[in-house]
């Protein structure tokens, strides 16, 4: 029916149509060539990078850098750091974002108000990362993963996004169950979650995101060489020595223990994981965020 | 009599708890975590009035009053960084906060139901990905033997050191900015548009009206609110310049002039001799004048007609 006004609306091409055409097209180039350059550069020998000013497609493929990239071994430890922060991080995001926002969103219960604003306060106010990194230190939490699985377990954001979603449940459904006995946990597992997959499978999504690209935190924390989270392992290998090569005048092959291609290799396998999944579940992202942006 | 009354109702009340019991249970271990990992950070900047001893903690460090704050208010790189984030971040507000507002006008006029879509998820997806990734991205193709340069020089033109140079720093955090999130924000504004009443574009078709101008008199003020949403909350943020951006993307070249307030918190906190007083005394003053700045903003939008980011309380529930 919308779509039916919309293009009654229009019925030609215009040059407006043209231009922002053109426009959009021109941005999402200006997206996905950088991907492909690295992509290609990922593939392509030193050599070859050096001769060509904008490579897309390399003549000489080569898996020489990935082979290189996986020898030096910083990857693996980063994929197995940040696996586990993954393994333990989510399930460990989920429980604590499902109960309390299924609590918050139950009808009018005493000191409701004060538990919201006990939570929205923390989007308003935040100690930041000074006394955060002096807390892990007195709870002896440093340099293990404990620290950033910890320290991220509730997204006050995505909490209100499940919150105005299990709010717009039908209660009746919650009610029948509590007349059969049933308590509120039950309730929530046996009832309520079967029947909020799609929010569910979005926010474990987001977690899982944020997850992946953990850095932050566990720079502050974690200061162990075999506990390097797999975004710090990608940032000693290219940004690391890119800060050597600035401080050169002649910056062509100032730091020769890192290829072009093994860098562009270690960000292609950083970004694997997102790039493949995002395609199929962009739709679900975008749908949480707007659930959010909306009610919010 | 008002006593019974009283005791009536705090018993009713207590009743009303007792039946409330298992959402008590549900909210615990939120609760606990929040307590936590949220407000005894928060106390924890009370250290901006103590000094801190390691031995005695954030609770029992002794309080020295506002001797912190006046070291802090005698460096002059803590001047310096309050100025540079509120001089970033007026430009990224004139510099990148239209951007997904434009983007999502002219994505929403096109009519190819495909080409939008794929547009969409190409202009979505950089937001996922970590700012070490983009920086490492950005660092391949605008480094001297970069792609960009590479077409310049086959332009014939000089090469430009785009990530050395501190003259083009600024309108470069503005371009990656862009490049990485303008897209998924353009998905909210997107979301507003679809909101409005479709009638009014067809009374106005009656009336002869451009696509252009429906574009000024219907779209832009039909997600007015939304903007104002944003705007408020950048407001919020003043004191936030992009940390993650700045310290992946800022080289030995350009850190002079990337050094924010947070950048300065890091280099005070973890880099330099750490004085965990004088960071927290900085630190504290971040949070006060992001607090201040959002409710302020808030107000203004409120009084100047607009509905706010806080509705009010009543409304809330």
């Amino acid at each position: 029916m919308q779509q039916e006004a919309k293009s009654t609306r229009r019925k030609r091409l215009e040059l407006l149509d043209m231009i922002f055409l053109v426009i959009l097209t021109l941005l999402a180039l200006a997206i996905v060539i950088p991907f492909l350059n690295v992509l290609a550069i990922s593939f392509a020998t030193q050599q070859e990078y050096l001769r060509s000013s904008v490579l897309l497609v390399p003549m000489e493929m080569t898996l020489e850098n990935y082979k290189a990239l996986f020898q030096d071994g910083r990857i693996w430890i980063g994929y197995r750091t940040t696996l586990l922060f993954l393994l333990f991080g989510v399930p460990l995001n989920m429980f604590l974002s499902t109960s309390m926002a299924y609590g918050l969103s139950r009808p009018d219960f005493p000191f409701k108000r004060f538990f919201v604003y006990f939570v929205v306060l923390t989007m308003l106010f935040s100690g930041g990362i000074v006394p955060m990194y002096l807390l892990m230190r007195e709870l002896h939490l440093i340099n293990t993963i404990w620290s950033v699985v910890l320290v991220y377990g509730i997204n006050t954001f995505y909490l209100i996004i499940m919150m105005n979603y299990f709010r717009s449940l039908p209660n009746e459904i919650m009610e029948s169950a509590k007349i059969d006995g049933a308590g509120e946990w039950r309730i929530l597992f046996k009832i309520v979650l079967p029947i909020s997959m799609p929010i569910i499978a979005t926010m474990t999504l987001f977690y899982s995101v944020d997850r992946w690209n953990e850095w932050f935190n566990a720079m502050i924390f974690i200061r162990k060489n075999n506990l390097v989270a797999l975004q710090l392992a990608l940032r000693s290998i290219v940004i690391d020595s890119q800060i050597s090569q600035q401080l050169n005048v002649s910056n062509v092959q100032t730091d020769q223990r890192f290829s072009d291609g093994m860098k562009m290799a270690a960000v292609i396998v950083t970004m694997l994981p997102i790039m493949c999944v995002f395609p199929f579940l962009q739709r679900y992202f975008v749908k949480g965020m707007l659930v959010g942006a909306i009610k919010a | 009599m008002e006593n019974t009354v009283q005791v009536k109702n705090k018993n009713s009340l207590l009743r009303r708890m007792w039946k409330a019991r298992e959402i008590y249970m549900l909210l615990i271990p939120g609760i606990i975590w929040y307590i936590i990992f949220a407000y005894i950070p928060m106390y924890g900047l009370t250290l901006a009035f103590k000094t801190y001893k390691a031995n005695l903690g954030i609770f029992g460090s002794p309080w020295v009053g506002m001797v912190n704050f006046t070291y802090v208010f005698r460096d002059p790189a803590f001047f310096e960084s309050v100025w540079k984030t509120l001089y970033i971040n007026a430009g990224r507000i004139l510099f990148q906060f239209p951007v997904p507002i434009i983007l999502a006008l002219m994505l929403n006029e096109v009519r190819v139901g495909r080409y939008k879509k794929i547009v969409q998820t190409i202009f979505t997806f950089p937001h996922f990905l970590s700012w070490i990734i983009v920086a490492s991205i950005m660092i391949n193709i605008l480094n001297m033997q970069g792609m960009v340069n590479g077409i310049i020089r086959m332009i014939g033109w000089e090469p430009i050191n785009f990530l050395g140079s501190t003259k083009i720093f600024l309108p470069m955090l503005y371009i990656t900015e862009n490049w990485k999130s303008a897209g998924w924000i353009m998905i909210i504004y997107m979301a507003a548009i679809a909101g409005i009443d479709t009638e009014q574009y067809e009374s106005a078709q009656l009336d002869g009206a451009s696509r252009l101008q429906q574009i000024w008199y219907i779209t832009l003020p039909g997600i007015q609110s939304t903007i104002v949403v944003m705007f408020i909350l950048a407001i919020g943020n003043i004191m936030n310049a992009g940390f993650d951006q700045i310290f992946n993307i800022t080289n030995a070249a350009t850190v002079k002039a990337g050094e924010i307030l947070d950048m300065y918190i890091y280099r005070i906190t973890f880099q330099s001799a750490a004085d965990f007083s004088f960071s927290s005394a900085v630190s504290l003053f971040r949070s006060v004048v992001n607090f201040i700045m959002l409710l302020l903003a808030d107000r203004v939008c409120k009084w100047l007609g607009a509905e706010g980011l806080f509705p009010s309380p009543r409304k809330m529930r």
